[in-house]
């Protein structure tokens, strides 16, 4: 499981270290995501939030648009946090991430919009979409996200409704993703991440965000490694199955994949996350498709 | 473990005709033969009739690992990823992570031949079928009783015994298009399609979906639900179909260039205020012959 977008939503006293660092932005800032939260349609329904993302050109990648990996991370934290605001004062996980990406190439900016089209006891479902603004609304992605409830402890959950957060500005300098991320350079079917202390969240363990752009990566150079793919810039990665199974704590992480096949342009790409200091327990499976570009 | 009462004589997974085993306590594996009625027309099995398979090697996984607590589908993915090689597809399922309020079952589909023996080729294993994860919910014990029995020892074999498919097995649902560019299809919701829960089963959710889709991604292509495979579904089960028909919207998010595109479908039980059943990501490729055709 990704508490990732809990960096993104926990109230103004969470997520602040001893040292006075605020990690509650890092990615987002990086991402240059805006959220808002606006009325629901129904009375006493559950909260909709909207957000949007610039398309960088650090974030772009060999499809032209953003990296699906940035893509994801930009669901899981506006799902995450639109399901935290649903099941307040409780807070939540994500436990599992089914997107699938109709466009690769994109103008930008992004917008996205979430509706909970579930809330349980004990688990919330949100339905996310996303177009490209600069490409008269094309569509780019929807999504589906299940986030599980869970106590948030001494956590302490404040926000100002309806929650408004703008958009980041420019980040002189900014590094590709996989600078960002700290994931090691390579090829073939094994890819590492440092896990940096910038990469943990409040509770000290791996972003989402992390997990979905090693998940991306791991995946393409798994793809590009098989004989006449053409190599690491002739792919990129698109659907994304992500089942979040357990929080990351210790690093490095290692995405260990399995080409399932090729159909039409299109490999199928297993994708297991594991905790290497952590007895290497598996913390993620899912798959990606990566498609020749 | 036996399945006593579940499914009913007349029933969708009877005539499915499915083999079923459990070989450990967190493994198991489902087959149904390949027949031209389970086949879409690139001669790959179903994207729904595998989400069938798997939806039931997992449950029937979840609900030994789970016991005495029951469970619902919460989630499945599945992705046809191979050709169909042999006169069989089998489901191959095992846990991935139990949780306090859920679990994760990975499973890979593959070519079996009349003795269950996976499918060669060139001295090796064939590629799989398709690939296909879910998570299920876990329900505490006192929440509706199941018909479904336990037994104690493994391994444990059954079968899905009734009648047989004897045309297009939307036909058998049946599965009415109401308006095929929109993707709008509806289905009854009847015994024949029941799950334990007394509401509409899971794989036949996915069939609807997948035929919505179909039919939508067909449209938009200038051609009918034919011209289209539907290779890709992801599942998110919200709540019971209990009352029917069920109804299907679908949006086509993409048509692309190569033929392949995207769509979401919304499932609703019209007899129950129209409530939200089930949303599903489906991607189709075109039905061309070619790498997906079955050998």
């Amino acid at each position: 499981m990704t508490t990732g977008e809990i960096d993104e939503g926990l109230g103004r006293e969470a997520g602040r270290e001893a040292d006075g660092a605020d990690r509650r932005h890092h990615v987002s800032e990086y991402l240059r995501l805006a959220r808002w939260e606006v009325p629901s349609d129904a009375e006493e329904g559950p909260p909709v939030v909207l957000g949007r993302a610039p398309v960088d050109d650090h974030l772009r990648g060999a499809g032209g648009g953003m990296r699906t990996g940035g893509l994801l991370t930009n669901l899981d934290s506006l799902g995450g946090f639109t399901s935290g605001l649903a099941v307040l004062p409780q807070w939540i996980v994500t436990t599992s991430l089914l997107a699938t990406v109709s466009d690769l190439r994109h103008v930008g900016p992004l917008r996205f919009r979430v509706d909970v089209v579930r809330r349980g006891r004990s688990s919330v479902v949100t339905a996310l979409d996303v177009v490209d603004e600069g490409a008269d609304d094309r569509h780019v992605a929807a999504a589906t996200m299940t986030c599980a409830v869970l106590d948030p402890g001494a956590m302490v959950l404040e926000f100002d409704r309806p929650v408004a957060v703008g958009m980041p500005p420019p980040q002189p300098g900014a590094v590709v993703p996989e600078e960002f991320f700290c994931i090691e350079p390579g090829e073939g079917p094994v890819t590492r991440l440092r896990l940096a202390d910038e990469l943990r969240n409040p509770w000290g363990i791996l972003h989402g965000g992390a997990v979905a752009m090693l998940a991306d990566e791991a995946a393409c150079r798994a793809a590009a490694a098989v004989p006449g793919a053409g190599g690491p810039a002739g792919v990129a990665a698109a659907d994304a199955v992500l089942h979040y199974l357990r929080p990351v704590k210790v690093g490095p992480v290692e995405a260990r994949c399995t080409v399932l096949g090729t159909r039409s342009g299109r490999t199928t790409v297993r994708v297991a996350i594991h905790d290497v200091g952590a007895e290497g327990r598996m913390t993620t499976l899912g798959t990606v498709t990566v498609l020749a570009v | 473990m036996g399945f006593s009462a579940y499914p009913p004589p007349d029933h969708l997974l009877g005539d499915m005709g499915m083999d079923a085993e459990l070989t450990t306590e967190e493994s198991g594996a489902v087959r149904t033969r390949v027949t031209p009625f389970v086949t879409t027309a690139d001669g790959g099995v179903r994207a729904g009739v595998l989400a069938t398979l798997v939806d039931i090697v997992g449950g029937a996984i979840a609900a030994r690992v789970l016991r005495p607590d029951w469970l619902a589908t919460a989630d499945l993915a599945i992705q046809r990823t191979g050709p169909v090689l042999g006169p069989w597809v089998e489901a191959r399922g095992s846990v991935v992570r139990r949780g306090r309020t859920t679990l994760v079952i990975e499973a890979l589909v593959v070519s079996v031949d009349d003795d269950g023996e996976e499918i060669e080729v060139d001295g090796g294993p064939a590629g799989p079928v398709a690939w296909a994860s879910m998570t299920f919910a876990v329900l505490p014990a006192r929440n509706p009783a199941s018909s479904i029995q336990m037994a104690g020892d493994l391994p444990v074999r059954w079968s899905f015994e009734g009648g047989s498919l004897d045309g297009p097995i939307l036909d058998a649902l049946p599965v009415e298009v109401l308006d095929g560019p929109a993707g709008r299809v509806s289905v009854p919701v009847r015994p024949y399609l029941h799950n334990s829960f007394s509401a509409i089963q899971g794989g036949a959710i996915a069939l609807v979906a997948e035929a919505a889709a179909a039919e939508a991604l067909g449209a938009s292509v200038g051609g009918d639900a034919s011209s289209v495979v539907v290779t890709d579904l992801q599942i998110a089960y919200l709540s019971l179909g209990r009352v029917g028909p069920v109804v299907t919207s679908t949006r086509v998010l993409s048509t692309g260039p190569d033929g392949h595109g995207s769509a979401v479908v919304e499932l609703r039980d019209t007899g129950a205020d129209d409530r939200l059943m089930t949303v599903v990501n489906a991607v189709g490729a075109p039905a061309d012959p070619g790498p997906g055709a079955r050998s």
